[in-house]
């Protein structure tokens, strides 16, 4: 009798597909919006949500954090990083950047296989 | 005849001591945030080499907790202190029995850092 380790199909984070629900996550809820310190709030929890409601909806066993950070264009500038402890073969990172006139966007999502 | 009784090989759940604890690991972050960034400038050149050191370190210190079988993943954020607007957000789909987060601040007159 053979045992089977891996799920059939699904058995990886698949980078493409959740870098198209980022975009339209980011594009749906930005939009041709201008910063606005009052509204910045909404729009990164408007974008996070999305994005999650989206990778639940592909019902694969996966764990997701998703993170985004809205930054205006004042010349500063910013670093990120991120370093991961986990299983290369089934688990995956994708992040995405985005930007208008007034602002900058970048969202990533992890993922680790259960 | 002796009975052989089966045990439970496979642990799903970690047990109580080796579960993720937020305090600790948020202790572990201050502290690593604290040593890198002490009197630090935001310098364009040097700060993906801080950005990464942090990571790894912090990463490295996480390895060595009594927390078994647990995948982690730390992201640093450093930004200039330049008067713009800054909003991070983070949503996670996982189990809240049994997963958590950490997060630690650091800032300075030049520059911001953030970790989670």
């Amino acid at each position: 009798m053979t045992e089977e380790t891996q799920p059939d199909g699904q058995g990886s984070f698949v980078v493409e597909e959740v870098n198209s629900i980022i975009k339209e996550a980011i594009e749906a809820t930005l939009q041709t919006a201008a910063y606005q310190h009052s509204r910045v709030a909404q729009w990164t929890s408007g974008i996070t949500e999305h994005c999650l409601k989206r990778l639940a909806g592909l019902h694969r066993p996966f764990k997701y954090i998703v993170t985004c950070i809205i930054m205006q264009k004042n010349g500063a500038g910013l670093h990120t990083a991120s370093s991961c402890y986990w299983d290369n073969t089934s688990d995956g990172s994708c992040s995405y950047r985005w930007e208008n006139k007034t602002m900058y966007c970048i969202c990533s999502v992890f993922g680790c296989m259960i | 005849m002796h009975e052989v009784q089966e045990e439970a090989s496979y642990h799903i759940r970690p047990n109580f001591k080796n579960k993720f604890r937020p305090v600790v690991v948020k202790k572990i972050i201050d502290s690593v945030l604290q040593e890198k960034l002490e009197g630090a400038v935001y310098d364009s050149d040097k700060i993906s080499d801080y950005v990464s050191s942090i990571t790894d370190q912090v990463k490295q210190k996480l390895k060595e907790e009594t927390m078994d079988r647990y995948k982690f993943i730390v992201q640093v954020v450093i930004g200039e202190h330049r008067g713009a607007g800054f909003k991070m957000a983070c949503r996670c789909f996982w189990d809240s029995d049994t997963d958590n987060y950490a997060q630690a601040s650091y800032s300075n007159d030049t520059l911001f850092c953030t970790t989670t």
